[in-house]
């Protein structure tokens, strides 16, 4: 093996680099494009020259945040704010109690609730926003930021495959020791699973608050009303001339987003290959 | 045979209770007068006031809006007389709640029958029944997983399975077009199913854009598949040093939200964007690379976006599961002369693909039901020979373009159904077939 690795290893390392730096180049790329048009001191892209502007300038985010007469970005990034914070604390809540409770307990209609979300998340999610959008014009309960909330919210303890698999990995005889210490079930959820999963908390959290934070087809048919936008409804509203605007609203939404990733990279492989161990 | 056990046991408990005491059946015929009959006044009111808000409800509305549910209204509004017609999705709406209040109700009433049974054997075996207070705090220890469950799945209940079964229901009503509340919309049974493998003018659009979007989910899953399984396996060669770094990039293709991607990609190949600014550069015209008549290139594009958005997520799996590979296994097929390729293709292949069948299959079902890319990249297009859709629409797509922009909303509901009667089909065939299901039958 030694010997087949080495006559060959010198020009194969070579090529290894060059496509990692390829593949890496594309990736980075469209992401850097953007982030240099922010500085752009003229709106349109019209005034590229190809990819980069002619003239940098910060003034795309001063427009941002003070020009707000015809695009009121401030306004959507609190509203954003608002929605995901919201229902990122509810979901959380009931994404870890869903889990939590399928993990340890067996009882009867346990086989059942499985079955269901498992079916229910083979309908398209599309039908249930359509379905959604018209029940809502039907009970006048359209542009309002609490419905958008409550439908987060409620829609996250059907993702709870991630946590159950985490739950279950707890062995039951840390639990059952306190039970036969007498402590109630409610005692032994706030004092013992909990703190178990203190990490698992934070990782549910800040994808519950992802999800929201960068959504954009509930907001668009939730919200008719301009001063109830999201961002992802104010951005794609953006057109060619005001391109400059788009990519610095992008970077500013963007960026937190990114980092949030970055802190959360080692769960990641995880969240990605919960799909292979269930069933 | 394990079912009919289970209704054997069912019957069973049923016919126990009927065989109780006078004060078990006092609570099957009037909800919490039992409990009242056995000294246990807060417990017995909180159930007879449930039985009592359930009937006023009932015969107040619930049975109007129960009727309404199967004519879904009969009054034709008419400005001219000033008669206030009949709003058929309302009623309809109307009926599914009260539906759901009445299932609601029934395991009420089973909590009910089943309280009072157990308190009376309580009573039998000369035992204290506890008061209110310590009963609500054994019903949250002992039935802790009620309690917990409650609020979530009330939750999915109203904000997932109504809309749900409400959409299933506009499926076989002949809602929209021209027939939107305050006319009055009628049960039509299969007809539009009917009309999407019939009507001339649906029928073409629907099964065109079926065989694209198969098209479709099979070449984005290809390439997302083997482009992250391929980066992956490179980011995994020994010769790689700082692999964090160089895994870096694709996470941050990863994190970045999918409309600020997709947006930015749309204004890359619009007229007065970069490529295009190149192109005219060179002395070409102005190439509408997303247009009407963009054909093949928009796919082309479409395609490559995907992978860009899909890719990094599936080289986060497959370097998950390559981390739990036996190493010794190459040394082994070194020995015995086998090249590189050949380690590929009868090593890792064989033991990623075995380990990721269930992603694959959902990574299918989301590229067949991709939403975002061909919204995003050309939103609102209708080509030539299609009905309200363009030439890289996918099911889902047409979905949109049919319910929220011209409100067909039957036949959009149709297509729903269709699309979730493909993808579960796919997935419980996958799932059946998988090493999770047999060996569940090798245990029984």
């Amino acid at each position: 093996m030694k010997r087949w690795f080495n006559k060959r290893s010198l020009p194969d390392t070579i090529i290894t680099y060059i496509v990692l730096i390829l593949v890496c180049f594309i990736f980075l790329f469209p992401v850097l494009w953007v982030i240099i048009s922010s500085f752009s001191k003229s709106g349109s892209i019209y005034d590229y020259d190809g990819f980069f502007p002619n003239k940098l300038s910060f003034q795309s985010y001063k427009t941002l945040f003070c020009d707000t007469k015809m695009y009121d970005y401030p306004n959507w990034l609190k509203n954003t704010l608002f929605v995901a914070v919201m229902s990122s604390l509810i979901g959380t809540v009931l994404v870890i109690l869903t889990a939590y409770t399928i993990s340890r307990f067996e009882f009867k209609s346990r086989k059942t609730l499985m079955k269901t979300t498992l079916i229910l998340s083979m309908f398209p999610g599309f039908m249930g926003i359509t379905a959604i959008h018209l029940i809502m014009i039907n009970f006048n309960l359209i542009n309002r930021l609490w419905s958008l909330i409550l439908i987060y919210a409620s829609g996250a303890p059907m993702g709870y495959l991630v946590q159950k698999g985490f739950f279950d990995t707890i062995p039951g005889t840390i639990y059952e020791a306190a039970r036969i210490d007498g402590a109630s079930n409610i005692t032994v959820f706030r004092k013992i699973a909990l703190p178990l999963a203190k990490p698992m908390i934070v990782y549910t959290a800040l994808t519950q608050f992802a999800w929201p934070w960068s959504d954009f087809m509930l907001p668009s048919m939730l919200l008719k009303n301009k001063n109830l936008w999201t961002v992802a409804v104010g951005l794609t509203s953006l057109g060619e001339t005001e391109f400059t605007r788009f990519a610095a609203g992008a970077v500013f939404i963007a960026v937190p987003i990114v980092i949030l990733y970055f802190c959360l990279s080692k769960f990641l492989v995880m969240g990605a290959s919960s799909g292979a161990v269930k069933g | 045979m394990k079912r009919e056990k289970r209704s054997g046991k069912q019957t069973k408990t049923i016919k126990k209770y009927f065989t109780a005491g006078l004060r078990v059946k006092a609570s099957m015929l009037i909800m919490g007068s039992g409990q009242m009959m056995q000294g246990q006044w807060i417990k017995g009111l909180i159930y007879f006031a449930l039985l009592a808000a359930y009937v006023s409800f009932m015969v107040l509305r619930g049975g109007a809006d129960i009727k309404g549910f199967f004519t879904l209204g009969s009054v034709k509004s008419d400005p001219w007389l000033g008669v206030k017609g009949d709003d058929s999705i309302m009623l309809m709406l109307k009926g599914i709640i009260t539906y759901t209040i009445t299932a609601f109700f029934i395991g009420f009433y089973f909590s009910n029958v089943r309280d009072a049974y157990e308190s009376e054997e309580r009573i039998n075996k000369d035992l204290k029944l506890p008061d209110f207070v310590t009963s609500v705090k054994r019903f949250f220890d002992r039935k802790f997983y009620i309690a917990a469950l409650a609020l979530p799945v009330l939750g999915v209940v109203v904000f997932n399975i109504m809309p749900i079964v409400f959409m299933i229901l506009i499926a076989f009503t002949n809602y929209g077009g021209d027939i939107v509340p305050p006319e009055l919309v009628d049960w039509v049974g299969l007809q539009n199913f009917g009309k999407l493998v019939a009507l001339s003018e649906i029928k073409d659009t629907f099964f065109k854009i079926l065989g694209w979007d198969f098209v479709w989910a099979i070449c984005a899953t290809a390439v997302n598949y083997f482009g992250g399984l391929g980066l992956a396996l490179l980011l995994n060669k020994k010769c790689v040093k700082g692999k964090t770094f160089w895994r870096a990039f694709p996470i941050i293709a990863y994190a970045v939200p999918g409309f600020i991607t997709l947006l930015a990609f749309k204004f890359m190949f619009c007229y007065g964007g970069p490529i295009n600014y190149y192109i005219t550069m060179g002395g070409g015209k102005a190439i509408g690379f997303l247009d009407m008549d963009a054909g093949i290139k928009a796919k082309l594009i479409g395609l490559f976006v995907n992978a860009w958005i899909s890719i990094p997520t599936s080289m986060l799996l497959a370097t998950g599961i390559l981390s739990n590979m036996n190493e010794d296994l190459y040394d082994a097929a070194a020995i015995d002369g086998a090249n590189a390729w050949k380690q590929f293709t009868k090593i890792t292949l064989p033991f990623v693909i075995f380990s990721t069948t269930p992603v694959l299959i959902s990574t299918f079902v989301g590229n067949f039901n991709n939403f975002g890319i061909f919204y995003f990249l050309r939103n609102g297009l209708y080509n030539d020979g299609y009905f309200l859709a363009s030439d890289t629409d996918l099911l889902i797509n047409w979905l949109y373009n049919l319910t929220y922009s011209n409100n067909y909303y039957a036949i959009g509901a149709a297509i729903s159904l269709v699309i979730f009667i493909i993808t579960s089909v796919i997935s419980l065939s996958v799932y059946v077939r998988s090493n999770a299901y047999k060996k569940e039958d090798t245990y029984r």
